[in-house]
């Protein structure tokens, strides 16, 4: 028998950066307002004939405030691209609320402990 | 197992409660004078004797609504008591003469909501100090919201640059 919180317990949020498309809606849904994201948009010019040129997002930075978390799991839910997973861990402790502030790095190291994830295509 | 209500309860308070049963959940709401008499029942006439929490609402123009979650211990049959405190300074009995564990929860919701509890044996705040006000009070100004920009008001069409080749 392995100790700690079973395997579908809602202990902490993990990010999937490369599933993240940056589109905010998580920032945006979050009543806390805990998340952020600092992103922006590259433009791969046409290439070709009749070609056209490729906008897409690019996250440069996704921070979640554990100190401002209720767990609600609003984010993970209305994540449209799976990139947010409930891990079975809990948020470590800390010597300042400002070390609560996950990035993405702290984040995703949480991914391993996800169940059943269906890593991307 | 015993199947003593919230409606025996209202019963055995007689005028000035009442029970109600919501997704199977028991409720009796009573007058503020009859908070003890209804959790001293809920424990020994309903044997409903593990103390799980207490807390309250705010109403707005209703009033302040006391809450107190009585259980069995084996779990088995639970009841919400409801008590509504009127006024600008609502004022309640203490428990913890009935439960000693009241006392916890009872300086929780003194300090979020502001009510007294008359006869309580500890007072002072539990979780917060030097914070004017009462922070579950819906009149509390959230002051963060004034003074944090909402974080979804960026949006990366913000920033565009060229891709790396």
């Amino acid at each position: 028998m392995t100790s700690g919180p079973s395997g579908r317990s809602r202990g902490v949020i993990a990010l999937d950066v490369d599933r993240c498309t940056s589109c905010m809606i998580c920032v945006r849904e979050c009543p806390d307002w805990c998340i952020e994201i600092d992103a922006h948009q590259e433009v791969t010019p046409a290439g070709g004939l009749g070609g056209r040129s490729r906008t897409r997002n690019v996250l440069d930075r996704f921070e979640i405030d554990y100190a401002l978390c209720m767990y609600c799991g609003i984010c993970v839910d209305v994540c449209p691209y799976d990139a947010l997973h409930w891990a079975p861990r809990s948020t470590p402790d800390e010597r300042s609320a400002h070390a609560l502030v996950h990035d993405a790095e702290r984040l995703a190291v949480w991914l391993d402990d996800v169940p059943d994830r269906v890593g991307p295509p | 197992m015993s199947t003593a209500s919230g409606r025996d309860l209202a019963g055995l308070l007689g005028p000035g409660a009442s029970a109600t049963e919501e997704f199977g959940e028991q409720t009796v709401d009573v007058p503020p004078d009859r908070w003890l008499e209804a959790l001293a029942g809920a424990r020994d006439a309903l044997g409903l004797t593990f103390f799980d929490w207490l807390s309250a609402v705010d109403e707005l123009d209703v009033g302040l609504r006391v809450v107190c979650h009585l259980a069995a211990p084996d779990a088995t049959r639970r009841v919400l008591v409801r008590t509504l405190l009127t006024g600008a300074e609502p004022r309640l009995m203490s428990a913890t003469g009935l439960f000693r564990g009241a006392e916890w929860h009872e300086r929780e919701t003194a300090e979020m909501f502001g009510v007294t509890f008359e006869g309580s044996t500890r007072a002072g705040p539990l979780l917060v100090s030097g914070v004017p006000g009462h922070p579950m009070r819906k009149d509390a100004p959230l002051v963060r919201r004034d003074a944090q920009a909402w974080p979804g008001r960026t949006d990366p069409s913000q920033s565009r640059r060229e891709a790396p080749a």
